[in-house]
Formats: structure tokens, C-alpha cells, sequence
């Protein structure tokens, strides 16, 4: 473990910092990796970053045909956030295999990808095309809220929800993590559900459903209506369910939800995730995935930790006492 | 009937993220104009390209290219060439996302650019407060500019509507370097919607104003004086442009022979028809919510001609009509 390890800038004092973590049978280098849907297939941050140094880009969600999106206004900011309704607009796994995973394989890229499906079997085909391509894992998105017919509907009933992810299960033998929906009366539930169903790990969460009044123009913001709302505001919602799904599956948790620091990435280990994914924060700045890493780095340097794995769960062990 | 366009709109240098010093920044409360140090940007810049400016030095390392993990924290480069340590990061950003502002003035050899900008919102308004001698955090330049003003044939008819003008400073400078004829036309609702147009008569160009009130230049709208400069309706006296035959070849440069427009949807519709009717190349600027800014958030597509969207920022913002449906905002 860490054969490969980046040991950022830190304190002085000491070793620096192991920010590698071991997850699915892999090293990643950070554990701080770009969510889906805010880093494209990582072409567009290629000139001020170098893509090697990410832990694992988690590339747009990726359909068996492409995907046009949603007509209208699809970005809004609101309060500490932004509400998307993009329609999880992609190019196909057939664009990503022959243009985009080439392309990202020559800059040593560490990939996993989002797959998105309107029926269990467009889920399972993608899966199918990525299986031996080397990609270092899948993310089923199960929950966005952006397709009326597209991810929601599996990720809002545990039955629903272990369905697709057991068909999956069957079609690869990737790693296979699945990204639960906020959307639900009970996210644990749902989490149990698809960790039964073959799921190596869990990410949590997706965006949370909302939606904004243009009152000049008296009508929806969004040409959607409603939108996955991201960002600082829903952190505290994030970081709760984070608490709530790890300390009821096994399989690791990847926080996710309005991580914009450092310091934020350290609450949703510390709270039990095992890696986490910046999303909003790569639209401020193209190098969140990096500069949140070094954050990291540092705030284990000034505290005394050394691995990763030191903070993960680390404020639940007072509850546990 | 469309016709193919074969001039392109264009790239010329990848973008940067810059610290910029604000140089001025002056405003009536509603309409703003922020001049700031930024060389990297100016440097690349080309007419029609826009930043994403966070009024805030978002605290991040500002340092451009690769910056590999095991390196060291990068130190922000600021744009008067000091170097300084990151500031701490604010855990909520307010406003989050940067806003997409077009240039207005680009001049690399000062190593500054101008926007100018109307509050609309939280991010503008907090845009507004940042004063004099502060640093701003830019993207830049991004999407695609203008075609090169050089290689089109016959007069460029530029054409601003409100704040569509400002970016029609920059291209009106670059077409008069490039020694295009150029004309302008530019209006807005009111005179105090003007801005952006003393820009523009400073490059030399000459320039038609129009008010829909009429309380600068003539009265109505861009469209009635667009009509005129290409012959869709009755001449005005003097004016000799309102040949039925638009034939473009040498001896008719004061013939338009391209237009160039940014404003309201509406507007750049009604001006895209009438250059599609008179066979007149029209390239057109368009205005969406970004949330990148680059590419990334798929958030600000337009509608493509013959199905599916294209990127306002990478794509465009400047388009040529014809790849675009118009009308949506």
C-alpha cells in the first residue's frame, strides 16, 4: 500500500502525509476525487491540472446511446448552492470508449465511470461495454432527479433500487459502487438494499431535489422545473446521511455533498467516509479535486495524522464509547 | 434557406486562471464599469471571448498549469507580479459560482481589459462593492471569438443591443487593426442603456445609435436602422446601400458584408432572419446561467440548429447564426 502514494505538502515535522487509500483492491492516490457530472471526461480541465495526480475522476454519467439533455435553462445559483437540471446530456459509451477513455488513459487518468440507464438492462449494457476496458470502476447512478424516466425512479424504493443494482452485479466484475439518492424517507434502508445486492461501495449523495421561481418572469427558473441542488447549502444534509449510511453497511462510503475545503472533506471522513467527491467546487475552482487533497494534506500534517484512514469514522468513536 | 457560412468563429490561446488588480470601477448603481490588471487575459483575448469573474480572490492558489500534488502549495501569482500566500478560503462562497462577463476592451499592450456589466443579481450586485485596488479572480478568455475581421469580405456591420454593446468595442477595435471597414449600429431602451457605445466611438468607427424612446440617436429599434444599411427597405437619402442584388466583389466595400451582433434573444433572431433574407453572413453572440464556465457543467447549451445543443462557452458564445435556434430567452 502506497507504493504509488502522493505525500503532498504538509507540516514541517514528521513524515509528510499519506493521503493514498486502498479501496475495491486498488490504491488511489487521493481520496479526494471530481463527482460526475462536474469534471465532464476531464478534456476540459486538462490545461491547468494534471489529471494523473487525481485519486480517480469520476467522468459524466455515461448511457448505452447518447443523450441530449433538457431543453430550456438549465443552471441556476441559489443560496450556498446551485440547482442543475442538465438531463444527464452524454455522448454514449461507444463516444467514451473510442475518444474519451483513450484520451484519458495517455494522461495516466485513474477512472471511474458514472453509468445511467432508463431501464435495468441499459444500466447492465454499459456495464457490459466497460467490463476489461481497464477502467478502475462504475458508479451507478441511481438517483439523479434531472429524467423524468432516467435515475430516479430506481433509487427511491429499496426494491427498485437492489433491481438494478443486482443486474448490474451480474454484468461486471468491476468494482461496483452506487450513488444513493437523498430523495428517499429513509436512505438507509436503501443503502442495506444495494449493499445486499452486490454493491462494493456506496456514494452518498447525489443532489438534492429543489427548484427556484423566476418572479419577474413569473415561472420556473429551470426549464425542468425542478433541479438537483448541490453546493455548501446541502453539506449538513450530506454529512448527516454520510453518519447515518456508514455506520449501518460495511461496504466503504464516498461522502459527497458541498465539500469546498479541506476542512469539509476532513468532516465527512471523520464522520465515516472512506474518500469523498467535490462537485460545485469544480466549477469555482477547476482544481478543487487537487487543492482540497493538499487542504487535506495539510490539516493532517498540523494534527497529527498520518494516514487517511486515521480520520475515517473518527468522530463516531466517542459515540461508540 | 440558409447559407453556408465557411468563416469560423475561433480559439486562439487556451485560458488562464489570473488575480486581477481592479484599475477603476465606476457605476450609476445599476450599470458598472470594472477596469482591471490582467495581462495573461489580455494577452490572449480576442474579440467576442468572455472571463468568469468571482469578486472574491476565491482564496484558491491561483496558479496556472499543472501544480502536481507532492509539489508544495502553490503561491497565488498576482497580476502586478508579486507573489503572495493563498488566503484562507471562505467555507461558503457568497456568491458561489463566478458570472460570465464579456470583454469589453482588450489591450494586451497595457496588459488590462475592461467589462462592463449591469447588477442583476447577488452576483453582480457583490461584483459592484468590490473596489478600486482589490483583486478579482478571473477564468479567461473563454469561448470562441469572432471570426478574424481580416479575412471577411465587404463592410462589418456591428450590432449591439443594450449590453450586447460593450462587447462590440473589442470588435470594433480589432476590425479597424485589421483595417475592415466597419460600421456600427447599437442601441438600446433609453440613453442610459447606452453603455458600452462610447467604447465603441472611441475606436473610430462610425456608429448609428438607436433609442426606442428616441432619447439618443433615432428613434426605433436596431432592426429599422439594419434594414436600411442592407437595402430591406426603402433607402434612406444618401444612403446607397439598397442595391437588390448584393454582389460583394471588389469596388463594393462600403456594401455589408457581414454582420457581427450581441444582445437580447429576441433581437439577434430578428437580425439573423434579415441577414439570412439578404444572403449576408451573420455571426451572432449569445447569453446564458453559466455555472463553469469551460465546458464542464453542460449547464448553458443552446438549442443547434437540426437537433441536440451546443455549449454557450465553448462553443460559442459566438455563433454563426445559422447553427443556432434563436428565441428560447
Amino acid at each position: 500500500m502506497g507504493s504509488e502514494s502522493v505525500r503532498p505538502a504538509g507540516g514541517s515535522g514528521g513524515s509528510a502525509p499519506d493521503l493514498s487509500v486502498r479501496l475495491f483492491g486498488r490504491t488511489f492516490k487521493t481520496p479526494v476525487w471530481p463527482a460526475s457530472g462536474c469534471f465532464g471526461y476531464g478534456r476540459e480541465f486538462a490545461g491547468v491540472m494534471d489529471l494523473s495526480q487525481i485519486g480517480a475522476i469520476c467522468v459524466k454519467g455515461t448511457a448505452i446511446e447518447p443523450w441530449d439533455g433538457n431543453p430550456g435553462i438549465r443552471v441556476v445559483e441559489t443560496p450556498g448552492g446551485m440547482l442543475n437540471a442538465i438531463g444527464l446530456q452524454n455522448p454514449g459509451v461507444d463516444h467514451f470508449l473510442t475518444v474519451d477513455w483513450p484520451w484519458l488513459q495517455e494522461r495516466g487518468a485513474t477512472v471511474i465511470v458514472n453509468i445511467v440507464g432508463r431501464t435495468v438492462d441499459e444500466y447492465a449494457a454499459v456495464a457490459r461495454r466497460l467490463e476489461g476496458t481497464g477502467v478502475a470502476g462504475l458508479e451507478l447512478n441511481i438517483s439523479c432527479p434531472n429524467v423524468k424516466e432516467g435515475g430516479m425512479a430506481f433509487g427511491t424504493t429499496p426494491r427498485s433500487a437492489a433491481e438494478v443494482t443486482a443486474a448490474v452485479r451480474r454484468a461486471t466484475t468491476l468494482p461496483l459502487i452506487v450513488k444513493l439518492s437523498p430523495n428517499v424517507t429513509d436512505i438507509v434502508e436503501i443503502a442495506r438494499a444495494v449493499e445486499s445486492a452486490g454493491a462494493d461501495g456506496l456514494s452518498v449523495i447525489n443532489t438534492l431535489m429543489g427548484m427556484s421561481i423566476d418572479i419577474r418572469r413569473r415561472r420556473p427558473h429551470l426549464g425542468n422545473v425542478f433541479g438537483g441542488l448541490s453546493g455548501p447549502a446541502i453539506k449538513p444534509i450530506a454529512l448527516r446521511m454520510v453518519w447515518q449510511v456508514a455506520g449501518a453497511v460495511k461496504v466503504p462510503v464516498i461522502g459527497i455533498g458541498g465539500i469546498m475545503t479541506g476542512e469539509d472533506a476532513v468532516e465527512f471522513l471523520m464522520a465515516g467516509a472512506s474518500a469523498v467527491q467535490v462537485g460545485t467546487a469544480c466549477f469555482v475552482d477547476p482544481r478543487a479535486p487537487l487543492t482540497i487533497a493538499e487542504e487535506l494534506a495539510q490539516f493532517m500534517a498540523e494534527h497529527g495524522y498520518r494516514r487517511v484512514g486515521d480520520l475515517v469514522g473518527a468522530a463516531r468513536l466517542r459515540g461508540a464509547l | 434557406m440558409t447559407m453556408r457560412t465557411l468563416r469560423q468563429t475561433q480559439v486562439q490561446a487556451g485560458w488562464v486562471r489570473e488575480r486581477a488588480r481592479v484599475l477603476t470601477h465606476d457605476g450609476d448603481g445599476e450599470i458598472f464599469k470594472l477596469t482591471l490588471a490582467a495581462p495573461a487575459v489580455a494577452r490572449r483575448a480576442t474579440a467576442g471571448q468572455f472571463v468568469q469573474i468571482h469578486p472574491l480572490p476565491v482564496g484558491l492558489p491561483g496558479q496556472p498549469g499543472p501544480a502536481p500534488t507532492g509539489q508544495p502549495r502553490p503561491a497565488a501569482v498576482m497580476s502586478n507580479g508579486q507573489r503572495s500566500q493563498a488566503s484562507p478560503r471562505p467555507a461558503a462562497l457568497d456568491p458561489l459560482l463566478r458570472r460570465p462577463l464579456s470583454l469589453c476592451e482588450i489591450r494586451p499592450e497595457a496588459g488590462e481589459i475592461s467589462l462592463i456589466y449591469r447588477v442583476v443579481g447577488r452576483g453582480t450586485r457583490a461584483l459592484s462593492a468590490v473596489p478600486p485596488g482589490a483583486m478579482v479572480d478571473l477564468l479567461g478568455p473563454l469561448g470562441r471569438s469572432f471570426p478574424d475581421p481580416r479575412a471577411g469580405q465587404g463592410r462589418l456591420l456591428l450590432i449591439g443591443g443594450g449590453l450586447g454593446i460593450p462587447p462590440m468595442a473589442a470588435a470594433a477595435r480589432w476590425a479597424v487593426q485589421g483595417g475592415r471597414p466597419v460600421v456600427a449600429i447599437l442601441g438600446a431602451r433609453t440613453a442610459r442603456y447606452l453603455a458600452g457605445a462610447r467604447e465603441v466611438a472611441a475606436t473610430g468607427v462610425p456608429v448609428i445609435t438607436v433609442t426606442d424612446d428616441g432619447s439618443a440617436g433615432e428613434r426605433g429599434l436596431v432592426t429599422d436602422a439594419l434594414d436600411r444599411l442592407i437595402g430591406m427597405s426603402e433607402p434612406a437619402s444618401g444612403d446607397r446601400a439598397g442595391a437588390a442584388a448584393p454582389d460583394r466583389g471588389p469596388g463594393t466595400e462600403d456594401r455589408i458584408g457581414e454582420v457581427w451582433a450581441c444582445g437580447p434573444e429576441p433581437m439577434l433572431a430578428a437580425v439573423k432572419e434579415r441577414c439570412a433574407e439578404a444572403g449576408i453572413p451573420c455571426f451572432v453572440s449569445v447569453e446564458r446561467f453559466m455555472a463553469c464556465g469551460f465546458g464542464a457543467c453542460l449547464g448553458c447549451t443552446v438549442p443547434k440548429a437540426g437537433g441536440g445543443y451546443l455549449k454557450t462557452c465553448q462553443d460559442g458564445p459566438v455563433f454563426p447564426a445559422e447553427e443556432v435556434v434563436l428565441g428560447g430567452f
